[in-house]
């Protein structure tokens, strides 16, 4: 057997290249594997220690004013064995070198270390003097994009009270990690959180002896739904908003959705490669066996069995195997590091190390030997079953006869290197189908991918331009009466001004309920109102409801169904309303009504929780500035800062992405490219000489050559395109989230890029094999036999 | 007298380098003839084929020189070489080396489509007898009625050469005499100058000339005055 392992070997590398590329896609299916699995062991190893370490609550509430006598009640609640309650306030900073208006929130420091939850790290400076209450430490993300540095005073407007305070510290925080905004994306420069002794924060507050914000720690196995329950019945009376879990704390959930995205690309891209890489271990071991039938008849004609003689073509595609594993594990190994350092500054934990997920890779490895092996089945049984006679005759001359093509008229109009190329595609039809199904794969991969480009343009392009036409938002600290309206329109540059409220509540339909957000709009309203699919606005009739479409496909309703409502503060009305229509957009648990209606459901006179406005463009900052004197301002948010934050945080995530999909795909479709190629240089390198030596240039040569692989290519890109199309779909489905539907659009440069990537990757490979025809033997293959 | 088709002066083939050198030709010199025919006989190994291949634009010399009318076919480049092969040169192999996947006609007329004043595939094919065959694939023709194919696509272009590598070597002697009576008939008819390589000393009867090789090196040239035709061949 040795000698045999020594012809395995040679075999080998006389088949160096194509083995390489075949091996190629498997690391690349492998890799995507490590990679993504060990990214995410990184970061769900250093979020569980890092919520361990600070304790990160489990329940999260807040209420306008509760007695701190009421966290006894909270801690007797079954289940929970911490309580930790904070006086936390809104308002809007001014920040040196910021011209809009930053919101900040006060929190107070915890008076008992032992028993607080959600602790800060600090990681400069040092934690506030607890005597003094001029002195806070601030959110790090915070000071970092506002460049903000250790030792810079900083003024809150709170209650119509500036408070000015003297940063000494830089801290993360497990409940910060991102902080939320009125954007999808983080704007870290405009949300400051700062923790100062409670002494500092209960005064200007007004929280002497009690909070506003509560977490809790249940005990192992403790029912949260329960807990929830009774913390929502004891906090009722003090103005408390619904509590939640960890799966609803906006920033945990903001770094799930991460970390469960990575899981996608692992799911999706693998099996491609796999799939593509059994087809070519097929391909090119088939043409082995066909050729070596001489040498296989030989071993048995010595007396090697069937299988031992047949064994060696499983080891090549085992070796293979073996050699992609290795390569894809050291390289998922490295991506899975440099991804991991990426997607640090993102993920703000104190420490990111990067892991190898070992796990992982002993799937990825046993599938893609799994994988080999299946190709290689056809060429073993082939070799298995040739009788030691038959394999020592000459081959028969490749027989051809006339096919489909010659019945047509188009046959006469073409050249005899045109017809060599139909009748190649005629003798080998299940070749061909592979190599197109190869090829229509990699475009699918490469289409399928380009549309979250596209995707990200319609959903910015619908949220922030269409539904919504305001160039900037305020929030109010309290709601309040249409005076507000009259003051904000005596701001600088305000164009506009259009009163809305905005409410937390539950909805209910189909034994089915949600969290979800009111939001009343003027029945006029111009600068933010919801859309009807052809993009017009939809108009609001009597106290209905207008859903957002994850709401409405949660909920199971539709225009002329029914919802149950309780809006969860105030006095916490209960309604059913009748759902008007379903408006186009892609974000959020969201019912759009009018605002008169809703606040003729609160019952508290006509009130608005904040004011979308449209400002002289060239005047914001006088606008920015007058704020801070508002007391009654507590947010400000701008579109353009919105979507350039959203763009850039997107952009960075998306083109690391995009990247990997578009080496990935190429590398697919060379792959097929190159195998497919070298399989038709070794059928008709004979041919091409011979061509040569009657008077055929090699560009002519390589048009026959090519020829076949280019038309193929080109049958390929409808497939491609049509299996993108669904790909992308499939995709985009997994990037949704419950509340977050990714419209599927490409855009003509995606296709431009989709197209361009495939057809490039699909002419190099052609042209390093076309290469060879210049340097064909034409003396020898002369003398040589078929 | 005709200025020769080719005047070959000195011609040296080496292959190889150092130990490993093997010196295919020794200092050939010769001159053909328009429109003659030229039967190159000798052992394997001694040169006959070598020759052919410099001739045919397939090979170049290590040195000397080989005029074709007077161009220096030693210093043409590929381009050149492939250009003269193309217009001059009817190729005629041991192994027929036809396209597979064309019919008889097909692989005449894939040189028709690219010569500038082709003889219609259909007559190059009746020149050799195989009317009937056209439309069939070469894996549905016999080794004799491959290489009569070959024949009619080397023929087809109306070269001014035809170059034959032992055209019978792998045929059994009816097809081959039926071959050679091909090549002789058609070479004839188009005024082609034909050098035939050989191991068969019977081919040799038909040539005005006959070239012996051995060790790299012309031994002997003789005139044939007994020339025959082809179809009295037998062997």
């Amino acid at each position: 057997m040795r000698i045999l392992n020594r012809k395995l070997l040679r075999d080998l590398w006389r088949l160096k290249w194509q083995m390489s590329a075949i091996a190629m896609l498997i690391a690349c299916g492998v890799s995507v594997a490590v990679m993504a699995f060990s990214t995410q062991k990184a970061l769900v190893t250093e979020q569980s220690r890092y919520y361990e370490e600070t304790r990160f609550a489990d329940i999260f509430a807040s209420a306008t004013r509760a007695p701190l006598s009421i966290a006894a009640d909270l801690a007797r609640i079954d289940g929970v064995v911490l309580v930790d309650p904070r006086a936390m306030e809104s308002g809007l900073m001014d920040a040196p070198g910021l011209l809009r208006p930053a919101t900040a929130r006060l929190i107070s420091l915890p008076d008992d270390e032992q028993r607080a939850l959600n602790r800060i790290v600090v990681v400069a400076g040092r934690l506030p003097d607890p005597n003094r209450s001029d002195e806070a430490v601030a959110l790090k993300t915070f000071l970092d994009a506002a460049h903000i540095s250790l030792g810079e005073r900083l003024s809150v407007v709170i209650n119509a009270r500036q408070l000015t305070f003297t940063i000494v510290g830089a801290a993360l925080s497990p409940e910060y990690v991102y902080v939320p905004s009125s954007s999808p994306m983080p704007d870290d420069s405009h949300q400051a959180v700062l923790w100062a002794p409670r002494g500092a924060v209960e005064q200007p507050t007004g929280l002497g002896g009690a909070f506003s914000s509560v977490s809790l720690k249940l005990a192992g196995g403790a029912s949260e739904a329960a807990a929830l329950a009774a913390v929502d019945r004891i906090l009722a009376p003090y103005g408390g908003t619904p509590a939640y879990g960890r799966a609803d704390q906006v920033s945990n959930k903001f770094q799930q959705d991460r970390i469960q995205r990575l899981g996608v690309m692992a799911e999706v891209v693998p099996p491609v490669f796999l799939i593509v890489a059994a087809s070519l271990v097929n391909l090119v071991l088939g043409r082995l066996v066909q050729t070596e039938r001489e040498q296989i008849g030989l071993l048995k004609a010595f007396g090697y069995g069937d299988m031992e003689a047949a064994s060696i073509y499983a080891k090549m595609a085992g070796l293979v195997g073996v050699a992609g594993v290795i390569a894809g594990g050291a390289l998922g190994g490295r991506l899975g590091a440099g991804v991991t350092g990426e997607l640090a500054p993102y993920m703000r934990y104190p420490h990111l190390n990067a892991q190898f997920s070992w796990s992982a890779f002993e799937v990825a490895a046993s599938l893609s030997i799994a994988a080999a092996l299946t190709g290689s089945l056809l060429a073993v049984r082939r070799a298995a079953r040739l009788s030691p006679a038959v394999a020592m005759q000459p081959v028969a001359p490749m027989s051809f006869r006339e096919g489909l093509a010659e019945r047509f008229a188009f046959w006469r109009l073409l050249d005899q290197p045109t017809r060599v190329i139909v009748r190649n595609l005629e003798r080998f039809p299940g070749r061909a189908a592979l190599t197109v199904a190869g090829l229509s794969v990699s475009l699918a991969l490469l289409v399928g991918s380009q549309f979250l480009f596209g995707s990200v343009d319609a959903v910015v392009n619908q949220a922030y331009y269409q539904m919504r036409r305001w160039t900037d938002e305020i929030a109010f600290s309290d709601n309040r009466d249409l005076h507000a309206a009259a003051e904000v329109a005596h701001l600088p540059a305000v164009l506009s001004v259009e009163l809305l409220r905005t409410a937390p509540g539950k909805m209910w339909a189909n034994a089915r309920e949600e969290r979800m957000s009111v939001v009343g709009l003027d029945r006029e309203a111009q600068l933010a109102h919801p859309l009807n699919a052809q993009g017009r606005p939809i108009a609001f009739e009597g106290r209905g409801v207008v859903l957002s479409p994850a709401l409405a496909a949660h909920l199971g309703v539709g225009p002329g169904g029914t919802v149950g409502i309780e809006i969860t503060e105030g006095r916490r009305p209960h309604a059913v309303l009748p759902v008007t229509a379903i408006a186009n957009e892609y974000q959020g648990f969201t019912a759009y009504m009018a605002r008169d209606a809703l606040n003729r459901l609160m019952g508290e006179g006509d009130l608005a929780s904040g004011a979308d406005l449209l400002l002289k463009t060239d005047e914001r900052n006088d606008f920015y500035r007058s704020i801070t004197q508002v007391p009654q301002i507590v947010s400000a948010a701008s579109r353009d800062d919105t979507v350039a934050a959203f763009r850039s945080a997107v952009a960075a995530v998306l083109v690391v992405e995009m990247a990997f999909f578009l080496g990935f795909a190429c590398a697919i479709a060379f792959g097929v490219a190159y195998n497919v190629s070298r399989i038709a240089l070794a059928d008709r390198a004979r041919d091409l000489a011979t061509l040569r030596v009657l008077g055929f240039a090699p560009a002519e040569c390589a048009y026959i050559l090519s020829g076949e692989l280019l038309l193929l290519a080109l049958v390929a890109i409808p497939l491609g395109i049509l299996g993108g199309l669904g790909m992308g779909k499939g995709m985009a489905a997994a990037f949704a989230r419950q509340d977050f539907y990714l419209p599927f659009v490409i855009s003509p440069k995606g296709w431009g890029i989709a197209v361009t990537a495939y057809l490039s990757a699909v002419l190099l490979a052609s042209a390093l094999v076309t290469q060879a025809i210049w340097k064909l033997d034409l003396v020898a293959v002369l003398k040589a036999r078929e | 007298m005709d200025e020769p088709t080719f005047q070959v002066r000195g011609l040296t083939k080496i292959y190889g380098t150092g130990a490993g050198e093997v010196h295919a030709l020794r200092g050939v010199d010769l001159d053909v003839r328009r429109a003659e025919t030229l039967v190159l006989l000798g052992p394997s190994g001694s040169g006959k084929s070598t020759l052919l291949n410099i001739l045919g634009g397939l090979d170049r010399a290590t040195g000397g020189r080989v005029t074709f009318h007077g161009r220096d076919l030693t210093r043409a480049s590929d381009a050149e070489l492939t250009r003269y092969r193309r217009q001059s040169v009817g190729f005629i192999f041991q192994f027929f080396n036809l396209m597979p996947s064309l019919t008889a006609r097909e692989n005449v007329e894939l040189i028709t489509e690219i010569a500038d004043t082709p003889i219609d595939p259909a007559e190059a094919l009746a020149m050799v007898g195989l009317s009937d065959r056209m439309d069939h694939f070469p894996s549905e023709l016999s080794g004799g009625q491959q290489q009569r194919v070959a024949v009619a696509r080397a023929i087809a272009k109306r070269p001014e050469l035809l170059l034959c590598d032992e055209p019978t070597g792998s045929l059994d002697s009816a097809s081959g005499v039926q071959v050679i009576e091909a090549i002789a008939k058609v070479g004839g008819e188009i005024g082609a100058t034909t050098l035939i390589v050989t191991h068969n000393a019977v081919v040799a009867d038909i040539a005005d000339r006959v070239v012996h090789f051995s060790n790299g090196a012309v031994v002997d040239i003789k005139d044939n005055p007994a020339k025959r035709s082809a179809h009295e061949l037998t062997w």
